[in-house]
């Protein structure tokens, strides 16, 4: 019933616009279709409020930083497993610098800066020049990173300074006019520090994307890279610069995390690599390369998160039918995908 | 048949001879800082025998079950990421059937609810049914493997914790305390496990045209179908393979712990699998592969971690090591860098060939 609707959906909307953003279509309309179930069964218990829908947001915040950079490697046809750990990784860095060395945390920050983006660097130029395939190389940085974690401390830190307390609780409340005086509306809701960097973040990411030569440069190699070799585009530069982008998002999803529980562990953000590649692909990001978009990865990350709203708002479920529901939806995404690009290479026959 | 004639180059090209040296290496550093990392004993109540070396063999055996599997799979240019969701679920089936309700019998003890036969072949079933599953996602849908075995990653974990209503069950019964914890010919069990498992795969792949289908499939899918080849049906067969392999590890491990873990239970094994195959030298664009190569790959990764644990190193910390290890056997390994030894060697070769030629 669902993916007939969304069917529907797409062949309409592929006649009004460029076929190759139905994948985008595609994710928000099933994400507009799971909100109004939502808004249908939970209405009467809040769940259309304007803070739920901003709570899910910020309660995927960091993976929606890391998904940034992801989708960007993931166009170039390249994947990076590593990012969970380095986000671990600056958390650790951060707690321990500040509360164990004494350091300011904006030195912790970049210390893990240039880590994050070393090891970014390191990886795209092995990937490039030794052909290693990412899969094995970010898989390398992943463990390497870890291990560092754990060898930092095997203790979760706590981490208390007035300049991230002040950071964490940053926030700008939506406010309404009544009699003449501006109030908070209720139920309270409001966006702090991680939402905006995240917002932040794809703005950048569309700009890098969709108005810059190195955007451009990133789909050529992802579409093919011997051609992207031969039309005499900077692939090697190209690629090594997005491995480093993607160290940069997941240092600066480590600070989200950071901030969001304020302190750092040695196996924080577990698996999390993988939910943000999931947060990407269900935003319409091929794995094979060439094809995605930032606004895609924005309802992708979204879409991940309004399952767990579901549950919560259910109240009877196991919070394990998430992880199951996930699974389901990259099922029924993939599904699409494969028709889609089967229907267009039809159409394309055709002509 | 012409014999083969033995040259140093061609062993420096050859994949396996760096996996080799790099596990003679990680042993030379252990002998020498402690020599009776090597030493092993017989302990005559248990009948088995203990030390570093057995310890490292038995420990490694669920990862090399696996990549068995997994070989096979990076041959054909694929990747299983689902193999640890299905250690975790093989453990909460079988737990499921020997504890079932817990309400009834609320105390673990020596019994199982169900014959025993069905805590052993039901998990494997329903591993081999969800391997199968991937198989038909790629091979019949035309999905990525990453991709379709993610599937099955994310969702895994969510069925096992369900099937045990998120709980953990534990049990004492002696028949499947044996398959993680005893031993047969004074090797534990895992060892012996492992041991047929990789024999029957070697066996199946090298001793039927198996094995030279799926390098075909791997090297390229259209031409091996137009030589008449089933690649579809060669896909299927080598992800349920996979799928009951990764239940055959789910049940090893859930007997060393005598209970259902569906959190940690394989966590990562997917990672260490497909490390174990690449280290063994099995190209990850699909292609030729080497079955011993993968043994060596996983007694590597073992060894590391035993190494690490051996000398009071924080047991987390062991992934910074194997990063290290790794990344050096990875870069040794790569194209560049074979091609560079190969160059050097032929260089060498030829000036010699030349110095003795100039002497006649």
């Amino acid at each position: 019933m669902l993916k007939k609707q969304t069917m529907k959906k797409q062949s309409l909307l592929s006649k009004a616009a460029n076929p190759k953003y139905i994948m985008v279509y595609a994710t928000i309309g099933i994400f507009l279709i799971i909100y109004l179930f939502g808004a249908v069964a939970y209405g009467s218990k809040g769940f259309t409020t304007l803070r739920t829908f901003v709570n899910m947001f910020i309660d995927n915040a960091y993976y929606g930083i890391s998904a940034v950079g992801m989708t960007m490697v993931l166009i170039t046809g390249g994947i990076d497993l590593s990012v969970g750990a380095v986000a671990s990784l600056t958390g650790m860095f951060i707690a321990y610098g500040n509360t164990v060395l004494g350091l300011h945390p904006l030195v912790c920050i970049l210390a893990a800066m240039v880590v994050g983006v070393g090891l970014g660097l390191l990886m795209g130029a092995t990937i490039h020049y030794l052909n290693v395939p990412p899969f094995i190389t970010t898989l390398t940085g992943m463990f390497l990173a870890r291990g560092v974690c754990s060898l930092i401390s095997r203790e979760s830190i706590n981490i208390s300074h007035p300049m991230m307390d002040a950071l964490a609780q940053w926030k700008v409340y939506f406010m309404h006019l009544k009699d003449g005086e501006w109030v908070k509306i209720k139920p309270i809701c409001f966006i702090n520090f991680n939402l905006l960097l995240f917002l932040i973040m794809i703005v950048v990411g569309i700009v890098l994307l969709q108005k810059t030569r190195f955007g451009r440069n990133v789909y050529a190699i992802g579409g093919n890279e011997q051609s992207a070799k031969l039309m005499g585009l900077p692939v090697a530069k190209t690629k090594i610069l997005v491995y480093g982008f993607n160290g940069f998002c997941s240092v600066l999803a480590g600070v989200a995390y950071a901030l969001y529980v304020k302190s750092g562990w040695n196996l924080a953000l577990q698996g999390g690599e993988l939910e943000v590649i999931t947060c990407a692909v269900i935003g319409g990001t091929l794995l094979t390369g060439g094809v995605g978009y930032m606004i895609g990865t924005l309802f992708g990350v979204l879409l991940k998160s309004i399952i767990p709203a579901l549950i919560t708002f259910n109240g009877n479920l196991l919070s394990w039918w998430g992880k199951i529901a996930t699974g389901a939806l990259l099922l029924l995404f993939i599904c699409i995908q494969r028709i889609v690009v089967t229907y267009t290479g039809k159409r394309k026959a055709k002509k | 048949m012409k014999k083969k004639k033995f040259s140093l180059s061609d062993l420096m090209r050859s994949k396996i001879t760096w996996a080799v040296i790099a596990e003679l290496l990680i042993l030379l550093v252990c002998f020498i800082i402690r020599p009776e990392f090597f030493s092993i004993s017989y302990q005559p109540t248990t009948g088995m025998l203990y030390g570093s070396l057995i310890d490292i063999l038995n420990r490694s055996a669920e990862i090399t079950i696996i990549a068995m599997g997994m070989t096979l799979v990076i041959a054909l240019g694929g990747t299983d990421l689902s193999v640890g969701a299905l250690v975790a679920v093989s453990g909460a089936i079988a737990l499921k059937f020997l504890r079932w309700d817990v309400s009834a019998y609320p105390t673990p003890g020596d019994y199982t609810i169900y014959p025993f036969v069905l805590v052993l072949l039901v998990p494997l079933a329903v591993c081999t049914l969800m391997g199968l599953f991937n198989g038909v996602m790629i091979a019949n849908v035309g999905m990525q493997p990453i991709i379709a075995t993610l599937i099955l990653m994310v969702a895994g974990r969510g069925v096992a914790q369900i099937l045990t209503n998120g709980k953990q069950f534990t049990t004492l019964y002696t028949p499947f305390r044996f398959i993680g914890q005893g031993s047969l010919f004074c090797l534990p069990m895992p060892i012996v496990i492992s041991a047929i498992v990789v024999a029957a795969v070697a066996l199946f792949t090298r001793k039927t045209a198996f094995g030279t289908m799926v390098e075909s499939v791997g090297i390229n899918p259209s031409a091996s179908r137009l030589s008449g080849i089933n690649a579809k049906a060669v896909i299927l067969i080598v992800f349920a393979l996979t799928g009951l392999l990764s239940g055959i590890a789910g049940l090893i491990y859930s007997s060393r712990i005598m209970s259902n873990d569906s959190n940690n239970a394989g966590l990562n094994y997917e990672m260490d699998a497909i490390l174990a195959v690449v280290i063994g030298g099995t190209n990850m664009s699909g292609g030729k592969f080497s079955l011993a190569g993968t043994v060596i790959g996983s007694i590597i990764i073992r060894t590391i971690v035993t190494f690490v644990y051996y000398f009071g190193i924080v047991s987390e910390a062991t992934m910074a090591f194997k990063a290290l290890i790794i990344a050096v056997v990875i870069v040794l390994q790569s194209e560049p860098a074979r091609e560079w030894f190969a160059k050097r060697a032929k260089n060498r070769q030829d000036r010699m060939s030349a110095a003795v030629k100039g002497d006649a």
